[in-house]
C-alpha cells in the first residue's frame, strides 16, 4: 500500500453504528505516515469500524507506554527503535560516539529495556500489546568495520533479544516477527535520514507501510482455525495407494518425496497444539488402514480422526467429519492435490478455506506450510487444546453408549460419574475464557464479542463476576467448557455473556450452571441478556424448555427454574479465589 | 503535461479532501486552511512517492503552493 492509497482508504465512510477501535500508538519518533498506514491497514481488515489512532509524545517511548491507561485504547502498538533505548543510537543526538562512550551506551540500553519490560507488563494487564522491535540499522559508531559485528553491538542485540523473549511470554503481548518484516522490507531501504532530520520520522514509506501491515495483522488477531482435513494420495504421501500399494507410497529423500514427510511433520506439529486433523480420501478403507499403520509414518496414526476412506464424493466425507467434530465449516481448512476435489468441497462448503497441495513443487509446499501456520497460529496453547481430540473421541463413545444402552437417558447420566467444577475466581488474563466467549456460536447467549480491553474493563467492575466451568466424566475430561459473565444485583443476577462449548451438550451442564448461580448469589431471579442469533439454536432450545417464550432480556425466577429443572447427577465442586 | 496535472491533483485531493477541484491549481499555504506543517510533510511525501522524486533539503522550504510543486516536478522530470 502506498501513502496515497492509504489516504484514500481512510476517506471511505464507516458505519456510525459500530464502535471505533482505538489503537494507542507508542513510539519515540513522530508517528506521521506510520499512523496513516496503520489506520488504513486496520480499516482494510475491519472495514465496518472507524479506526482511531491515539499517538503519544515525541522522544518518550517508555513514557508513552506508561501513560496509556485502561479505557484510553483497545489495543496498544509499541514501535521501538534503537534511539529509544539510547538517543546516541540514533542520528538526531550528538551525545558522543567515542570508544569510551560504548560501555555507557550498553548500560543505558540495559536500563531502558528493563523500564520497557515493566511498562509493557503493566500495559498488557489492561489491553493487548503489539510490539515491534527495532527495525533500523545501528549507526556506524562501533570501532570495527561495518562488515564486522563488534562485541558491543552483539551485546546490545543480546540485551534486546532477552527483553523480547521475556515480554513474549506475557499472554497479552504479541511481538512482531522480524523475519516477516525482512521478507517485505530490505534493510538497505528502511532508514530515511533526511526525513528523520527534517520531520523526526525515520522510515522510508514502503518500510512504514510494511510495519503497519504486520502490526495490523497482530492487532486484528483473527481467530485460529480449529481443524484440517487432508487428502492422502500425493498429499500426505507421494503416490497413489491403489496403484503402488502400501509399501509404494513414500515420503523420503531417496524417492524425491521428502516434502510429503515435511507436510506430515507439520500436521504433527498442528495436532500437538490441539488442531484437529482428519482424512478424506477416495481409496479402499482396508488399504488405507494398512498404510496409515506403517511404522515409518511421521504423523502418528492416532492423531488422524476421523478417517473417511471410501469412493463417495469428498464433500460427503467432509460433511461427516464436520459432524463428528461438531464445528462449523468456517473453522476448517481442506487440503487436496486435485483441483477438482478442492473445487467440489469449496462448492459444498463456501465458508471453508480449501487449498491445493502443490505436489512436485517444494517451494510452493513450503509456502503452503507458512500459509497454514498463519491460519492455525495461536499465542498460547491451553490445557483444553491438548485434550480436544480425546474429548471428541469420548463424546463419540458417549453417543454410542446412549444409543446402545437399554436404560433411559437419566440412567446414562447417572452412570457417567460426572464432576463439574465451578470457578468464580476473577482472572482477567484467563485467555481460554476470553477465547470461548469470542468463538462460541451455538450455545451463546447473544453472540456478542468482546475486545480484550472491554474484557478487562468488565472484570474490573467490582459488581461483576466471571464463572468458568470445568467438566469431566468417565469418558474423559472436557476441560473448561463454559463461561458466564455477569453482575450481581440486589436480589437478582444479570448474565451478560454465557457460552458453552458444543462438546459439552446433552449433559445438563447448562442446568447445573443456572442452579449454581441461584445458590451462590442467593438470587431470586436471573436476568439473561438473551438475543437470538442465526446460530444459537441450541441455546434457544434450552431456554425455551425452562422459560417458555423467549424475550429480551429474559427473566427466569429461581422457583420457576427449579420447578422445571430435570434431575442433575453431577458432583459439584466450587472454587472461589483459586 | 495533462498526466502531471491529474497526478498532482490526485495528490492534493488525497491530503486536502475538502479542497474543491477548481481551487487546487491555486492552492497555497496561505489559501488552504489545513496546510499546516503536518499536511506539508504528508503532501510532499505523497508527491515524492507518486513521481518517484527525492526532494532535496534545500528545496523543501520553497514548495508552498501547487504552482511551486508543479514547477519543481516539471524541472526534475517527475512528470514524464
Amino acid at each position: 500500500m502506498n501513502l496515497i492509497e492509504a489516504l484514500e482508504v481512510l476517506k471511505q465512510p464507516v458505519s456510525p453504528h459500530r464502535p471505533a477501535i482505538r489503537v494507542g500508538l507508542a513510539c519515540g519518533f513522530t508517528p506521521l505516515h506510520l499512523e496513516t498506514f496503520l489506520a488504513a491497514q486496520l480499516r482494510q481488515r475491519m472495514p465496518a469500524h472507524a479506526i482511531e489512532i491515539v499517538p503519544g509524545l515525541f522522544g518518550d517511548l517508555a513514557g508513552n507506554i506508561e501513560r496509556f491507561q485502561t479505557g484510553q485504547c483497545d489495543v496498544l502498538a509499541a514501535v521501538v527503535e534503537w534511539q529509544d533505548l539510547d538517543p546516541r543510537l540514533g542520528a538526531r543526538s550528538l551525545g558522543g560516539w567515542r570508544r569510551e562512550d560504548l560501555p555507557d551506551i550498553e548500560k543505558s540500553v540495559e536500563l531502558s529495556v528493563s523500564r520497557l519490560e515493566r511498562a509493557l507488563r503493566t500495559s498488557s494487564s489492561r489491553f493487548p500489546v503489539c510490539l515491534c522491535l527495532p527495525t533500523l540499522p545501528l549507526p556506524p559508531l562501533f570501532t570495527t568495520t561495518t562488515g564486522q559485528a563488534s562485541a558491543q553491538e552483539l551485546q546490545l542485540r543480546n540485551s534486546l533479544a532477552a527483553f523480547a523473549a521475556n515480554v513474549a511470554k506475557e499472554p497479552s503481548v504479541r511481538v512482531l516477527n522480524s523475519q516477516q518484516l525482512d521478507e517485505r522490507s530490505g534493510m538497505a531501504k528502511r532508514f530515511n535520514l533526511q526525513s528523520e532530520l527534517t520531520a523526526g520520522f525515520p522510515y522510508h514509506l514502503p518500510h512504514a507501510s510494511a510495519i503497519a501491515e504486520l502490526l495490523a495483522a497482530l492487532i486484528q488477531n483473527p481467530a485460529p482455525k480449529k481443524g484440517l482435513i487432508t487428502d492422502l494420495d500425493d498429499t500426505l504421501w507421494s503416490g497413489l495407494l491403489g496403484e503402488v500399494g502400501v509399501e509404494g507410497v513414500s515420503w523420503d529423500l531417496d524417492r524425491h518425496s521428502h516434502m510429503h514427510g515435511v507436510y506430515q511433520q507439520f500436521l504433527g506439529s498442528l495436532a500437538s497444539a490441539g488442531v484437529l486433523v482428519a482424512v478424506a480420501t477416495k481409496n479402499d478403507a482396508a488399504q488405507v488402514e494398512q498404510a496409515l499403520g506403517r511404522k515409518d509414518l511421521i504423523l502418528a496414526k492416532e492423531k488422524l480422526f476421523p478417517v473417511e476412506a471410501h469412493w463417495s464424493a469428498k464433500s460427503e466425507s467432509v460433511g461427516r467429519i464436520l459432524e463428528t467434530w461438531n464445528i462449523g465449516a468456517d473453522a476448517v481448512v481442506f487440503v487436496d492435490d486435485t483441483p477438482m476435489e478442492v473445487a467440489e468441497v469449496k462448492a459444498a462448503f463456501p465458508e471453508m478455506e480449501c487449498l491445493g497441495f502443490p505436489r512436485n513443487d517444494p517451494g510452493a509446499i513450503w509456502n503452503l506450510l507458512k500459509q497454514l501456520r498463519d491460519l492455525f497460529g495461536k499465542s498460547a496453547i491451553s490445557p483444553e487444546d491438548l485434550i480436544r481430540l480425546e474429548s471428541i473421541r469420548s463424546a463419540g463413545a458417549m453417543r454410542e453408549a446412549v444409543n446402545h444402552d437399554r436404560g433411559t437417558f437419566d440412567d446414562f447420566l447417572r452412570s457417567a460419574n460426572a464432576e463439574i467444577e465451578f470457578n468464580f475466581a476473577k482472572q482477567p488474563r484467563d485467555s481460554r475464557a476470553f477465547e470461548l466467549v469470542n468463538k462460541t456460536n451455538q450455545f451463546n447467549l447473544n453472540g456478542k464479542r468482546l475486545t480484550e480491553a472491554a474484557w478487562h474493563d468488565y472484570l474490573s467492575n467490582p459488581s461483576s463476576f466471571l464463572l468458568t466451568v470445568n467438566y469431566e466424566d468417565k469418558y474423559g475430561p472436557l476441560g473448561r467448557i463454559a463461561v458466564l459473565l455477569g453482575r450481581i444485583e440486589e436480589k437478582s443476577v444479570s448474565v451478560d455473556s454465557w457460552v458453552m462449548s458444543c462438546r459439552a451438550f446433552s449433559r445438563r451442564i447448562e442446568h447445573q450452571c443456572l442452579k449454581q448461580l441461584c445458590e451462590r448469589f442467593d438470587a431470586a431471579e436471573i436476568v439473561l441478556d438473551y438475543q437470538a442469533t442465526p446460530r444459537n439454536g441450541p441455546l434457544q432450545e434450552f431456554l425455551s424448555a425452562i422459560a417458555g417464550p423467549l424475550t429480551t432480556p429474559l427473566r427466569i425466577s429461581r422457583n420457576d427454574f427449579l420447578g422445571k429443572c430435570p434431575a442433575l447427577y453431577q458432583r459439584v465442586k466450587e472454587l472461589v479465589n483459586a | 503535461m495533462h498526466d502531471l496535472d491529474s497526478r498532482l491533483n490526485r495528490c492534493f485531493n488525497s491530503v486536502f479532501p475538502d479542497l474543491a477541484a477548481e481551487q487546487v491549481p491555486t492552492a497555497s499555504v496561505e489559501s488552504v486552511r489545513g496546510w499546516d506543517s503536518l499536511a506539508a510533510v504528508t503532501l510532499l511525501a505523497v508527491v515524492q512517492e507518486e513521481f518517484g522524486l527525492e526532494i532535496g533539503l534545500t528545496d523543501l522550504s520553497g514548495l508552498v503552493s501547487y504552482k511551486a510543486i508543479h514547477n519543481y516536478i516539471r524541472s526534475h522530470n517527475g512528470g514524464s
